[in-house]
């Protein structure tokens, strides 16, 4: 599993000080701490950027290159704070993200041929957020299409089907498990194609104290069904155990869970109790409430 | 070669619960099958109930034609219940709408009293609403029912603000609750877990708040269909409790149920009959002429 660090963000108050006062140290240190708790790629979601683009996604870029050697996930939705990023990146990049719409396919998809870099694209369309697992397919399959006469290879693209949060009234586990199926069959769809998700999401409205127990084991989950890659917080110690094999035994237990197989309670621990009752709600199997670890 | 229709067979049976005491008590609930399907394999041994709705105080927005079947008790509550229960109901529900800090914010005291005074002057049992002030309710409920320890009344609403409290006087005083979530399913469930936890699941009926005909009716609808299912289909231990579908107040605030009667009559009417396809076990309605429509309605089945 590819881990794309998630902690540089300018949603965190710290961070978008940092870049709009050009703090290296805090920068640095937020890439230096992922690198060494084993992320892959640095993201730099750095929002619309809409102030000194260029400038800014450049003086970025370098502050964070001086502090890690791995390579960088260039997040923006403005194509010109994405172009300077890509440009200075030193490692092969990966541009985050393109989707179906109009502007994303005439301004994204060509930087990505033009700078010959990975490139996250979603779901997404002009019609919005496509509801279910066969319109999520419809919609990837014409945007990589799309990608493709444009120059950009099947291994190069890492599509994104959209986490939304599991805690969504009535609907929240509906996603979940759309998204687990959508990962299954992604492979046998679109052959060559790798995958990543913004994992936090699936936890966005929960309880602040329970959250890294759904993003670390939908994330499983999603490994279980062949996710390639994800965006998470590298700093998440027991997420990383989970994703790097040093819990095979969790592993197991959430695996066996999906596959439909009963497991004793009076025989496992209090947290193995937990992953197989969050691997239930979000497989959709147990209705989702705040208080699903009570019941 | 014959055609043989599917039938289903599921494993979750919603609770069947008891309200009131001796020969006043009636039970809801504990049905195996989805709404209305006779046809699979299980049953519904209490078919759907119906209580009619009691006001505290002499109502001050009612359109004449909701007057009408009780003007001359409209000022006594306790004369009021007991005209209800000519109609032919299951319940009477008492709705403590002036105990409301934002209505006459009259005294736990004189409510309690007024429970007790009613529940005593019906031979069905007797369902009580605070006001859902979520403060004012802790002291109103609470006193509702230690002034009638031990009737098993079915009281509410317990909402999320206030459940430890309300729920402990409710507990301690042998009465049922009511378990009341705004149109969220998880917020649903979420209760009842917190709830059940000191308070018996048996003893349990969920309000999930129903909306009325065009006023979002959908909501309460797919909410309480789906309840039904999770509870009945996948055995979610915290959905298979007994449904309230306290309908009337919701539907006689509509402009079109007070524009004239025949159309308030088929508002309740409609609204009453959807949510019962939906999985309601008691419906709360305002209008006696409703009760009767709904009721010849059914039979006609």
């Amino acid at each position: 599993m590819i881990i794309i660090g998630e902690n540089i963000h300018v949603i965190a108050k710290a961070v978008s000080t940092a870049i709009r006062e050009k703090d290296s140290s805090v920068i640095g240190d937020l890439a230096k701490a992922q690198t060494e708790a084993g992320a892959n790629y640095v993201d730099l979601n750095v929002g619309p950027m809409k102030k000194d683009p260029e400038e800014n996604m450049r003086w970025l870029v370098n502050t964070v290159q001086e502090a890690t050697d791995l390579p960088l996930s260039i997040d923006t939705m403005n194509p010109v704070a994405m172009e300077a990023g890509l440009k200075a990146c030193k490692k092969r990049p990966l541009l985050n993200s393109a989707s179906g719409k109009t502007d994303s396919k005439a301004q994204m998809l060509p930087l990505a041929k033009k700078y010959n870099c990975n490139v996250v694209i979603s779901v997404m369309t002009d019609r919005g957020m496509p509801p279910d697992v066969d319109s999520k397919i419809e919609s990837i399959m014409d945007t990589v299409t799309y990608a493709n006469d444009l120059g950009i290879a099947n291994e190069d693209i890492w599509v994104d089907p959209i986490i939304l949060p599991v805690s969504t009234a009535g609907e929240g586990q509906r996603f979940t498990v759309a998204n687990l199926e959508f990962i299954k069959i992604l492979e046998d769809v679109l052959p060559g194609v790798k995958s990543t998700v913004g994992l936090s999401n699936v936890s966005n409205g929960v309880p602040s104290e329970l959250r890294p127990l759904l993003n670390a084991v939908y994330l499983v989950m999603l490994a279980k069904n062949g996710l390639y890659s994800a965006i998470a917080d590298p700093l998440d110690k027991d997420l990383m155990r989970l994703i790097k094999g040093e819990s095979p035994k969790e592993v197991e237990l959430i695996h066996k869970t999906m596959d439909g197989g009963d497991v004793d309670f009076s025989t496992i621990s209090r947290k193995q109790v937990e992953y197989v009752k969050t691997a239930k709600v979000l497989m959709g199997e147990t209705l989702y409430s705040d208080a699903w670890l009570e019941s | 070669m014959d055609y043989r229709a599917p039938v289903e067979a599921y494993t979750g049976v919603v609770r069947e619960i008891t309200i009131g005491k001796g020969n006043k008590s009636l039970k809801i609930g504990g049905e195996n099958i989805l709404p209305f399907h006779f046809f699979d394999q299980g049953s519904n041994p209490n078919p759907a109930r119906f209580a009619l709705e009691v006001l505290d105080m002499k109502p001050e927005d009612w359109p004449e034609h909701a007057v009408e079947p009780y003007r001359d008790v409209i000022s006594d509550p306790v004369a009021w219940a007991k005209k209800a229960r000519g109609f032919g109901v299951d319940a009477v529900s008492l709705l403590l709408v002036s105990t409301d800090p934002a209505v006459k914010d009259s005294p736990a005291d004189k409510a309690a009293a007024l429970a007790k005074e009613v529940a005593g002057a019906l031979d069905v049992p007797l369902i009580v609403y605070g006001s859902g002030d979520e403060v004012k309710d802790v002291e109103v409920l609470s006193k509702v029912a230690a002034a009638c320890d031990g009737m098993n009344l079915l009281i509410g609403p317990v909402l999320k603000e206030n459940y430890e409290a309300v729920g402990k006087a409710i507990l301690d005083h042998g009465h049922t609750a009511i378990a009341q979530s705004p149109l969220d399913i998880n917020l649903l469930k979420e209760l009842n877990v917190k709830l059940s936890k000191f308070f018996p699941a048996e003893r349990i009926v969920i309000d999930p708040l129903s909306s009325a005909l065009g006023y979002g009716m959908e909501y309460s609808f797919s909410l309480i269909e789906r309840v039904k299912q999770i509870g009945i289909m996948t055995k979610d231990s915290m959905t298979m409790m007994p449904i309230i579908a306290n309908l009337g107040g919701e539907c006689w605030k509509t402009k079109q149920a007070k524009e004239n009667k025949k159309q308030g009559l088929l508002w309740e009417g409609m609204t009453a009959m959807s949510l019962l396809l939906a999985g309601a076990n008691i419906v709360v309605l305002r209008h006696p002429e409703t009760l009767k429509l709904i009721k010849e309605t059914i039979q006609a089945r």
